[in-house]
């Protein structure tokens, strides 16, 4: 199947921007729907959920040790419920890869190129994901750690250049409204940190699968680190009109002007940011011809990546008839969805999955 | 990572060995010197037929029995063959030695003198340039060492000129070459095999490597590939190269080669393993990654800072090398926003005249601009100057004055061209120039969009490559936290105590730990005291 290995750092370097490219762009005009100018304490409510879905899948990992998540299910809740809720997963990411490059088919062309047809930013993606999937793990994270820093570098630069016109003071009145609109505003960002749940297929191929909770949880409070950060940075620059920009960091980096040159940083900002989309699209995509191979119980992952990458262009293209119902999507189905098929059923596996094993020891059978 | 690497190289083996047995069969065959001196002679004439160059000398020994030496004409030393061997052994003697064989081998003054028994060899011998003494009555044939060749002499390389540092390039004689190396790299742990490849050029090929630096296994598979190779002739070390790099389709050279003896022994001191060709100053360096691609032998006779600093530029130009004209093309079609106001106005007013779009006129200036430096190349010296003058005159000024290129295009391209020379390696700069034309295409049909897409795919195509199970994007991806002091920047070489790790089992550490120097604990300190 899969016989190359990464360490947990390259693991952690494709899972922090597997969740952080689109959400960046996304979670802060999303949360300040609800929350307005508490924002920031969202993201850290939402990051909960990551913890707890890597905790468990770390430890779920430890339980079956080098079994793949299917396996495990299996063992579980039996083989007939276990190929069904299998099956789940899959048409979950298949769908959830097909919305992700449709989110960003759709930047491209509302922002950038407004005459290139949205199939076709799709497809070139999809393409390109494809050639770093057929790589196999090892080329999917060098891939990783080589645009790391490409990505995270500059988003370090645009808060610092987009610091004078910082205006603090957006931030008062904190809890105005006390903590429920900033729960309801967790809520979005909460099923990004549902997607950590893809550590579960990482975890089979680490070399240092001591360190897998460490950097688990370091990938974690990155990214609600880097949340808030974009969060309060949207805030500080845009203020009250924050919930009406759809793409408010790119908004915020129009911002930008020094010396008369660098201006309308964009462009820039989307070359950077399609980056941080390909990483993650090529992680969900090849989680998804691994998942299906081991789901079938194949030799192989590669025959199914073009039939894969065209199931994948179809749901970006078809399953959503506008734009705005792409925005209905991602912040009312979105969050709920992936917060039930990810972190809710691990939570459901865990459970009967420590109780299986701790009635086996009580009746002490050897496993 | 590496133990799947090991399982591979180890995997490749069993198939090879095959080969190379069938191959050994085939070249040598194992017909031994017929007892009969005549019947010799003529299976050699036979075989030599129509082969004027090859002269059959007869003469009688010592007055007495009758002997032929057997040679070719300008490969051989006649002169010290007239004078070392035909006079002492024509001389007729009263009493001739006991033993003849003995006689030849120990006593003719002779530097080397070796007794043949196969037909085979014989061949070999005279192909070499050494003559081959048969004589009536002994069964075996004796091959005098008297080969002697024309070479050029050791000049500065060509192609990887330096100011500071050793100005040795190697030549086409693979002896010479070797003697270079060997008075740099004098330790007996440094080994050579030898073997010969090309059925009709029997070309040598030497595998150099330092025992207990370079990994065993990679010795090995370096062997394997080259038993591996079945070829007519080998004319260039890039034959070798095509025929044993992981991945032939790239780009990107998956092996160094290089005409500098010191970048040779640098390498080998580091672990990696040399592939010297005879016939050709390019000696072969693996396994490499890109980073090594970027790296002049001058960073290392330099201060550590200035060669950090150059280094730096380095990777700026290549970036320059591979996008600007692309990203040129991108902004001045899709994201005039991003110009600001006074150099977009700039811009608009040179193109204003000019007829082509963007990308047009850039493939254009690229495509004349490679045209000039390949003609320049392989033109004699003295028709090269009026060739850079029709480039900067005609293709330069005149195409800017008549309208058809704008100025800026014009900076563009030479600013890119000069980029590509940055790179160290020429090599390098051509793959680096190549991969820019499609993403000029690419930046004028998606913009910034397709800039970044097909850089994507460049670093994609990078982490696939491997050289001899070697990551080609390492240290930087799969990271390698202590080997970033050579890459990024450029430490002292007081901090450089690890060699760098390549594959399998390495030989850590490379020098004492305590080099950095410090007056205050030196031995000045103490002088001063006293």
């Amino acid at each position: 199947m899969e016989k190359g290995k990464i360490s947990s750092l390259q693991m952690a370097m494709i899972l922090y921007p597997a969740v952080v490219a689109t959400a960046i762009l996304l979670v802060p005009s999303l949360t300040a729907q609800y929350a307005k100018q508490d924002l920031w304490i969202s993201p850290m409510l939402a990051s909960i959920v990551g913890f707890v879905t890597i905790f468990i899948a770390v430890r779920l990992h430890q339980l079956y040790p080098g079994k793949n998540i299917f396996q495990i299910i299996e063992e579980t809740i039996g083989r007939l419920p276990g190929k069904l809720a299998g099956l789940l997963i899959l048409f979950f990411y298949i769908e959830i890869t097909g919305e992700m490059t449709r989110g960003y088919g759709s930047f491209i062309v509302n922002t950038f190129l407004k005459q290139t047809p949205l199939v076709v930013t799709i497809a070139s993606m999809v393409f390109l994901c494809a050639f770093a999937v057929y790589g196999g793990i090892e080329v999917l994270a060098r891939a990783a750690q080589f645009f790391f820093p490409l990505f995270f570098i500059p988003f370090l630069f645009l808060v610092l250049l987009l610091s004078p016109y910082f205006q603090v003071h957006y931030i008062e009145p904190v809890l105005a409204d006390g903590w429920v609109p900033v729960i309801k505003g967790a809520v979005v960002p909460s099923g990004w940190f549902a997607e950590l749940f893809l550590i579960v297929f990482f975890l089979p191929y680490l070399t240092d699968k001591g360190k897998a909770m460490k950097y688990g949880i370091l990938t974690v409070a990155g990214i609600g680190i880097t949340l808030v950060t974009a969060n309060l940075t949207a805030l500080f620059v845009l203020g009250p009109t924050l919930p009406t920009k759809v793409y408010a960091l790119m908004n915020a980096s129009h911002y930008i002007s020094y010396a008369d040159f660098f201006e309308n940083l964009e462009s820039v900002t989307m070359a950077i940011w399609i980056i941080g989309a390909f990483v993650k699209i090529s992680a969900f995509y090849y989680v998804i011809v691994l998942g299906i191979a081991q789901w079938l119980n194949l030799s192989d992952y590669r025959p199914l990546i073009w039939p894969i990458g065209i199931l994948i262009v179809e749901f970006g293209y078809w399953s959503l008839p506008s734009s705005i119902e792409l925005a209905r999507f991602e912040s009312r189905i979105f969050p709920f969805y992936s917060l039930l098929m990810q972190t809710t059923l691990l939570i459901i596996i865990f459970v009967i999955a420590s109780v299986r094993k701790k009635g086996r020891k009580k009746l002490g059978l050897s496993e | 990572m590496i133990r799947n690497v090991s399982k591979l190289l180890k995997h490749t083996k069993g198939q090879k060995s095959k080969k190379e047995e069938i191959n050994q069969a085939a070249s040598k065959p194992q017909d031994p010197l017929y007892p009969n001196f005549n019947d010799n002679v003529e299976a050699l004439r036979s075989i030599y037929k129509d082969c004027s160059d090859v002269i059959f000398r007869s003469f009688s020994l010592f007055g007495k029995t009758r002997a032929i030496v057997i040679y070719m004409e300008g490969l051989s030393d006649v002169q010290s063959l007239e004078e070392y061997v035909f006079t002492p052994l024509t001389k007729e003697s009263t009493d001739p030695p006991s033993s003849l064989s003995d006689f030849l081998v120990h006593q003719l003054p002779v530097a080397k003198v070796t007794k043949i028994h196969l037909l085979a060899d014989c061949i070999e011998s005279i192909s070499t340039g050494n003559p081959v003494l048969l004589c009536e009555g002994q069964s075996s044939a004796f091959s005098l060492g008297l080969a002697k060749s024309e070479n050029r002499s050791i000049e500065e390389p060509m192609a990887e000129s330096s100011i500071k540092g050793p100005r040795q390039g190697f030549i086409e004689s693979l002896q010479v070459n070797i003697s270079l190396l060997r008075k740099i790299i004098k330790t007996p742990a440094f080994k050579m095999r030898s073997l010969k490849i090309g059925t009709h050029t029997q070309t040598t090929v030497t595998l150099a490597y330092i025992e207990g630096l370079a990994d065993p296994t990679l010795i090995e598979e370096a062997q394997n590939r080259l038993n591996g190779i079945d070829i007519d002739g080998v004319l260039e070390s890039e034959y070798i190269e095509e025929l044993i790099e992981d991945n032939p389709y790239s780009p990107f050279p998956q092996i160094l080669s290089t005409e500098r003896p010191d970048v040779v022994c640098a390498n080998l001191l580091e672990g990696r393993i040399a592939i010297l060709v005879d016939g050709t100053p390019f000696t072969l360096i693996a396994p490499v990654s890109f980073a090594s691609l970027l790296q002049s032998q001058e960073d290392f006779y330099q201060r550590s800072i200035i060669s950090t600093m150059i280094r730096w530029m380095r990777f700026f130009f290549l970036g320059v090398a591979l996008l600007f004209p692309a990203l040129y093309v991108a902004v001045t079609t899709f994201h005039q926003e991003m110009l600001p106001t006074a150099l977009l106005l700039s811009i608009a007013s040179s193109r204003e005249n000019v007829p082509f779009p963007a990308i047009v006129e850039v493939l254009i200036m690229e495509i004349a601009f490679e045209a000039l430096r390949e003609a320049g190349i392989r033109l004699p010296r003295q028709i090269g100057s009026a060739v850079s003058i029709v480039g900067a005159l005609v293709i330069g000024q005149a195409s800017v004055e008549a309208g058809l290129v704008s100025a800026p295009m014009v900076i563009v391209v030479a600013l890119t061209g000069v980029a590509s020379f940055m790179m160290p390696r020429y090599i390098t700069g051509i793959s680096i120039r190549m991969l820019r034309f499609p993403l000029i295409i690419l930046g004028g049909t998606l913009g910034l969009l397709g800039v970044v897409m097909g850089f994507i795919a460049i670093v994609i195509h990078l982490c696939t490559l491997r050289s001899f199970g070697e990551p080609y994007l390492a240290p930087v991806a799969p990271l390698q936290t202590k080997e970033l002091k050579d890459f990024l920047w450029r430490s002292p070489l007081w901090m450089m105590n690890r060699r760098p790790h390549l594959t399998g089992d390495y030989n850590e550490h490379r020098q004492s730990s305590h080099l950095s120097p410090n007056p205050k604990a030196g031995g000045e300190a103490k002088n001063r005291q006293e």
